[in-house]
Formats: C-alpha cells, structure tokens, sequence
C-alpha cells in the first residue's frame, strides 16, 4: 500500500467550488470575475488573517479599485471559507498541493501568481477491492 | 589446495573468510534482509532508494551516516568507561566469531573446548552492558542495564542446560565433532524440545522482540543505550548483530548438522544456507509478538525453560542408553 | 529499598506531550503524578475573537484525530442557542461523518498501542488501513484531517457522485480486515498476557473519578449519550452499545474494537437511507445568536465532548467552555498506576485514550 513518491503522484479529485465538494489545495484567483469587495479578506480575518489585499495592474472592467487578494501560504489552513464567502465564484482552490519552497518570502503568492492555473500531476490511482487496496500507476 | 604458508592461510582465515571480511558482509546483508522482511509482513516496502536494487546498499548508507554523527558524551557520565564499553561488546562478539567453524577445512580454531568458550564469552556480555549502562550516568539507561543483566543471567542458564542435552549425545565439545556425530540424524529430531528452549534462550540473549525489554522505548527511552549515538552506537548495533550470526551458526551447528548436506552444494554453502533460514526464523517475531513483561519473562525463563531443558537432559540420557 | 523519581516527560518517545512524574520502587510504581499543561494555548480564551463561524478551524485542531466529533458538540451547541432547524439529509450526513471519524480514531488508537506494547505490526496496518478512510473522506470534505466541515446549519458541501459505492467498498475492505486484525492483535498470546487483570478499574470506582468514554463502558457501566440523549438521526439507528465487565486495559480494548464493527452498522444504515434534499440550513454567515447559555453533550471517539457557550448577542461567543474526555480520565492515571509494574504505565497510559492536545486544550 506505500505510494513511491514522487514517482507516483495520486490522481486526485478536481478543485473545491462552493457548494460542491472538491479538494482544497492551492488557491485560483479568476481576476476576470472578481470586484475586489475584500469579503474574503473578512472571512479569514480572525481565522488566520493569511488573505491581504493588494494593489494589480491591469484592465479588468468589474475591479474598479484594482485590489486583489493575496494569500499567505505560511498562514493559511486550508479551511476554504474564503472560498464560500465569494458571491461571484472569483476564488476556488485546485488539486495542487505541491507548494513548499527554500525561503519563505517565496510563500506569498501575488494575484497575479494566483491567476496561473494549477498542474495535475497525478498519475496513479489508490484502488480499494474487497480485501485489499493499493495503488495502480494510471 | 594452492600451497600456501601456513601463517597466510591462517591471516586470510582470519580476516577474510570465514572471519571478519565474511562475517562483516553478512551482517550487512542482514540488517538489510531483516528490514525487507519485516516490511513485507507489514504491508510495505522498505528500503528502496539507496542502490540499484531495493536498496541493498542502505546499511552501508546507514553505517556512512553514524560515521560522521557527533559522538555526545554526557558531561557527568564516566567517559573512560562510557566510550570503552561499546569496544568491550565489539570484541566480545568478534571472539565469538573465531569459534566457529563454517566447516572442517574453513575452520579458524577448531579448539576441544569451543561449546564452553563460547558460554563463556556469552556471559560476559551482561558485564559490558552494566558498565554502559552505569558510565551514562541516567536513570532510564541504569533501569535499562539491570533488565539486560537480569534476563540475560536468567536466560544463560536454559542455554547451558540444552547445549548440554547435545554435548552429552556427540560426547564432546568440539563443535566440529558434534556436526561430524550427527551424520546419521540431526539433533533437532533427536532432540526437539532442547532446539526449542535454545532457540528462545538465544532469543532472550539478543534481546530481540519479544524479549527487547532492556530497550523498552516507551518506557525507558532505549533502555542502556540511551546516550550512545554516532559511530559509538554504530558500534553496539554491529556488536548485536555479530553476535546475532554467531549464535545463528552455533545453532545450526548444534541442532542442524551444520555443514552435513549432498554433494553438489560445497559444505561451507551448507553451512550458510542453513544459517541463513534460522536468521529468518529469528526475524519473524519481531512482526509478530509484543514486548513481554519482565516478570512474565523471568516466568518463562525460570518456570517454563529451566525445567524443560531438564526434561531434555533427561530424554537424551535415556536416548543414548537406548540408542548407543 | 529507596525510591527512584522518574519523569517520563514531554521529550519521551512514549508520552506524547505530557508529563507524568513517577516514583519507582525497584519495579513497582509508588506513586504516578500526571502533570498536563505542556500544550496549553488558550483555546478558549481566543475563541472569544472569533465569530461563531470563525470558531470551526480553532477548535477542531486540539483533537485532530476525531475532528468531526468534537466539532459535532459546538456546532449543535450554536444551533440550540440561534434555534436552527437542522435538514434531514444534512443530520443523516453528520452522522455518518462523525462514525467514519470514530472509526479512524480507533485505529489510530489501536496503532499507538502497537508502538507502547513493542508490536511494530500493530502499529502499520491500522495506519494503512486508515489510508483508505482518509481517502474517502477527501473525497467528501476535501483535507484529509482537519475538515472544517459541520457549519451550524447542517454540513458545507454535498456529497460527490458516487460515493455511495466508494463507501460501500471502503466499509467492506475495512470488516474484512477486522478478523485479521483480531487474529493477530488481540488473540495474541502476549498481548492478552500484557493487558489482561492490568489496570483494573471497577464499576464504583468508574463511576467516583468520573471517567467518561469507552475507559467507562470498559468498566461493565453501559452509559453513551449517544443513547441516552440522541442528538441528529442517532434515534433512528439501530446500534448497540459494547460494554465489558472486567475493566482492565483488555476490556478498554475490546469495547473500542467492537465500537469500530458498530460504527460500519451505522454507516452501512445510512448509506441505505440517506433522504434526498437540502443539505445545509439558511444561515447568516455572521452569525448572531440571541443572548443565552447552552449546553450540549456528543459522544466522540475518545468519550463525552460537552460544550457550555454563553453568548450575549454579539457576533463572538462571550465565554465557550470545552468538556474533553481526555481531560475527565485525568484521575484515573494515578488511581490506576499505583502498585503496577513500570512496564504496565504505557499500557494503561494508552488504554485509557489520553490525548493531550485535547487535554491541555
């Protein structure tokens, strides 16, 4: 039952959406949908407060103030009511949970970082039969 | 065989086969074999990064490693004694080694008296770890040695009395005569319950699973071995499984016919292979078994395998009068 | 015959983050003293700057092995304070969260015990076995352990398309496993011989120390809120509830083995009825409950999780207090480890499921 990581990766379910289930990973910042009315940033105040709003450059016609959220990987949970307070759908998370880095400046992932969107690495599967269970590379 | 000097023959004997070169592989070759097996009774995989080949070369890795550790000598311990009692358990399991022969020609000493010298050194063990344990200078490590010294004074005595069960039936105490008396039957038929009450003395005298209470981890924190670390500790685990072959051979010579086997396979091989399945029988209740209590192994010891070992001296008395 | 003063403290590989200071007479424990606190970060006090949504990842974090059940208590504690009427399909949800979160408590308690007994076996194939719980709940909430998953209001998300199959299969594989698991793990000669008659807690004394959880129901009193005050759709389960009347560490047991068989009946009930519909109650995101105390009690993995939150009306309770079991079974460490051998102390130490996170809060 041992996953040889990282040759293996698991093929893991598609992204969190509020109000469907989904993996929470990294979060993805539609910038097309967002209005920067900062909600997210009140919901994760006094979880975590790991959401600032920040300044972007750029057209974007539904953001008249320009501000974007910024998240801190260093302080998130990864509990996702960020996700749930965004009327508009501007924020989801993915399936990529690959997010460790050497400096921890490198943690704070700008808007735009946001923006990119995510890598499915997955390539095998975990497989559960009546007596035992394992992994299949996909 | 080549003529060489009689002095070169024994040097290569000595340090290459079947002495220390020899040896030193095996071991190596069992601590990896030991963490394949029980990861395939626990349903994983074990070492598999270091070298071509599922990881064959991790206890060399591993060895690499302590080697450059830092050797912690606690500041109030007794260094002279703390630093020299690993060097006492190294030698006492490399002595070991001299004694046994891997068979008639390949032998190193074959001394008239192998069987007792080797009790012998088998109970000094006890004395290494009480002054590593005393030179730490740490509750945990003192509680530690005096469980080692309890079970393995309790346990030395089954071990004396079933090795007497088989000195008695080949008449002597060479271990090459006890293989040579064992051509028609090996003693293991002749003599089950003294096979039995060896293996699980030898068992306790490794303080291997179940009877690891001197390094119980959850209660005493690796029992006498608390303080060791670096290359000092490298030096006690490879003294453990020295030992741990040594007295796989003893019982393979002992019970098994040693190097007794048809023709095609060279004797020493025999030797070898069969050494190589009590090592695994060995291995296999470290998967299986829990730690046993002490009381409940001083229970065992002196309720259970004590009289059972005179039960056998019994039977083997009334086989060689029946028998011849 | 002088005493030896051991502290078997939080940088110990057997204690976990907790210090017990024990007093040896050659083998025999004198006098065992539990000194928790290693961990206290004042849970309580910062949950009062946090809103009552807010307050879910706090206070699932002490207990991360059975998060579902200890987030149950507060959540239907908010619910009784801002009267909310909870949908059926949303209970039916949390139920079955919570028994799959019993299970993969047990495990994981069955697994520790391996390691404080020396059975290296023990302590591998319940983890990998919890593999597959973990990954079906993944699937449903997301995380693999810290979910955030009961709202006051019902539950966050529905349930994935075809889940009813994975937990079919997950629940299958798992009481296959459990008759393997009772040749090895408990019928093994040595682990009856190290727990049996070991820490012997009887009924009167259960019942005096005030000691919650499968350490009570270990003691032949057959008393789970779960029956006794049903909460969500626990009423219209049909399940048993195990007790044992001996009360050594091998009853403890023996209770927590047969909770897991109990808790695949429960899953199995309510993947078979499990109604359609809402699945979350409308509820303000900044929840302000009318002024009040409540009180709620739920029966998680390790015993009875009790919740008092007195609210004044603003959008941050005012006073949240927890009840964790770890922190009732508290008396009964020096109670049962006087006269024991020193061997024994990780074997009742573990049996009675102390978890010091949950403890120190």
């Amino acid at each position: 039952m041992t996953l040889r990581y990282p040759e293996s990766k698991l093929d893991l379910p598609p992204g969190y959406r509020y109000p469907s289930s989904g993996y929470k990973g990294r979060h993805v910042l539609n910038m097309a949908k967002c209005i920067g009315d900062a909600i997210c940033e009140l919901a994760c105040r006094n979880i975590t407060g790991a959401i600032k709003m920040v300044k972007a450059e750029g057209e974007f016609p539904r953001n008249r103030r320009l501000t974007f959220p910024q998240l801190d990987y260093g302080l998130c949970v990864f509990c996702g009511f960020c996700v749930d307070a965004c009327a508009f759908g501007a924020l989801t998370m993915s399936s990529d949970y690959e997010l460790s880095v050497y400096e921890k400046g490198a943690l704070t992932y700008t808007p735009q970082m946001l923006a990119s969107p995510p890598i499915d690495r997955g390539n095998s599967r975990f497989v559960v039969a009546k007596s035992q269970a394992y992994h299949v590379q996909a | 065989m080549l003529a060489f000097p009689e002095p070169l023959m024994d040097a290569l004997r000595v340090l290459i086969f079947p002495g220390l070169g020899f040896s030193l592989m095996f071991v190596l070759f069992m601590v990896w074999y030991e963490r394949k097996l029980l990861a395939k009774v626990q349903v994983r995989v074990g070492p598999l990064y270091a070298g071509r080949f599922e990881g064959i070369l991790q206890p060399i890795a591993d060895f690499i490693k302590l080697l450059l550790k830092e050797i912690i000598v606690p500041r109030q311990a007794d260094r002279l004694l703390f630093l020299l009692a690993p060097t006492m358990m190294m030698g006492l399991s490399v002595s070991l080694l001299a004694l046994i022969p891997l068979s008639p020609s390949f032998a190193i000493t074959d001394s008239s008296v192998g069987v007792l010298i080797a009790l012998a050194l088998l109970s000094l063990s006890p004395l290494a770890i009480v002054i590593a344990a005393w030179a730490s200078n740490n509750k945990f490590s003192l509680i530690g040695g005096l469980r080692a010294l309890h079970q393995m004074t309790s346990y030395a005595i089954p071990l004396s009395f079933s090795i007497l069960g088989v000195v008695i039936m080949a008449g002597s105490l060479s271990l090459v005569s006890i293989v040579e008396s064992q051509r028609n039957t090996w003693f293991v038929l002749l003599q089950p319950i003294g096979a039995v009450v060896f293996f699980l003395a030898t068992l306790a005298e490794l303080e291997r699973v179940p009877f690891d209470i001197p390094e119980a981890e959850t209660e005493i924190v690796m029992g006498w071995e608390t303080e060791y670390s670096g290359i000092n500790y490298g030096i006690i685990m490879t003294a453990a499984y020295v030992k741990f072959y040594a007295l796989a051979v003893i019982f393979t010579e002992l019970f098994l016919g040693g190097w007794l086997g048809p023709a095609p396979i060279p004797p020493p091989l025999w030797t070898i292979i069969k050494t190589f399945l009590v090592v695994t029988l060995m291995m296999i209740p470290r998967g299986v078994y829990p730690r046993l209590r002490i009381d409940q192994m001083f229970k065992l010891g002196w309720t259970w395998l004590l009289p059972l070992s005179l039960v056998n001296i019994a039977v083997v008395l009334v086989e060689v009068e029946v028998l011849g | 015959m002088s005493e030896l003063e051991l502290s078997i403290g939080p940088q110990h590989p057997g204690s976990g983050h907790f210090r017990l200071i024990v007093h040896v007479d050659g083998d025999i424990i004198v006098r065992a003293t539990p000194d928790p606190g290693y961990v206290h970060r004042g849970i309580e006090k910062q949950a009062e700057y946090r809103e009552y949504l807010q307050n879910i990842p706090l206070l699932e974090r002490p207990v991360i092995s059975d998060s579902n059940g200890s987030v149950y208590g507060y959540v239907l504690a908010v619910e009784k304070l801002a009267g909310v009427e909870i949908p059926q399909r949303a209970q039916y949800i949390r139920v079955m969260m919570a028994e799959l979160n019993r299970i993969m408590s047990h495990l994981y308690w069955l697994a520790i015990y391996g390691i404080f007994l020396g059975h290296s076996t023990m302590f591998m194939w319940p983890f990998g076995d919890r593999e597959v719980l973990i990954d079906l709940a993944q699937r449903v909430m997301g995380t693999r352990l810290t979910y955030s998953f009961f709202v006051p209001g019902g539950v966050r998300t529905d349930l994935p398309d075809g889940f009813k199959d994975d937990a079919l299969r997950a629940i299958t594989f798992l009481e296959s496993r459990l008759p393997e698991y009772d040749a090895i793990f408990i019928n093994n000669p040595l682990f009856t011989q190290r727990t049996k008659g070991v820490g012997v807690l009887r009924s009167e004394d259960a019942i005096r120390l005030g000691v919650v959880g499968p350490t009570l129901r270990g003691s032949g009193i057959n008393a789970d809120v779960r029956k006794d005050e049903p909460y969500d759709a626990y009423d219209q389960m049909d399940f048993d509830i195990p007790s044992f009347q001996e009360g050594d560490c091998y009853s403890r047991s023996l209770v927590r083995i047969e909770e897991i068989k109990q808790s695949t009946r429960i899953i199995r009930q309510i993947l078979e009825a499990i109604p359609s519909g809402p699945f979350r109650a409308k509820q303000p995101a900044l929840l302000k409950p009318p002024k009040g105390s409540v009180y709620s009690r739920v029966e998680a993995a390790r015993g009875t999780y009790a919740y008092f939150i007195t609210s004044k009306g603003a959008k941050a309770p005012y006073r949240l207090k927890i009840s964790s079991p770890s922190f009732r079974n508290l008396p009964a460490f020096p109670f049962l480890m006087k006269g024991s051998h020193l061997a024994d102390m990780p074997t009742i130490y573990w049996s009675l499921d102390y978890w010091p996170l949950e403890a120190d809060r």
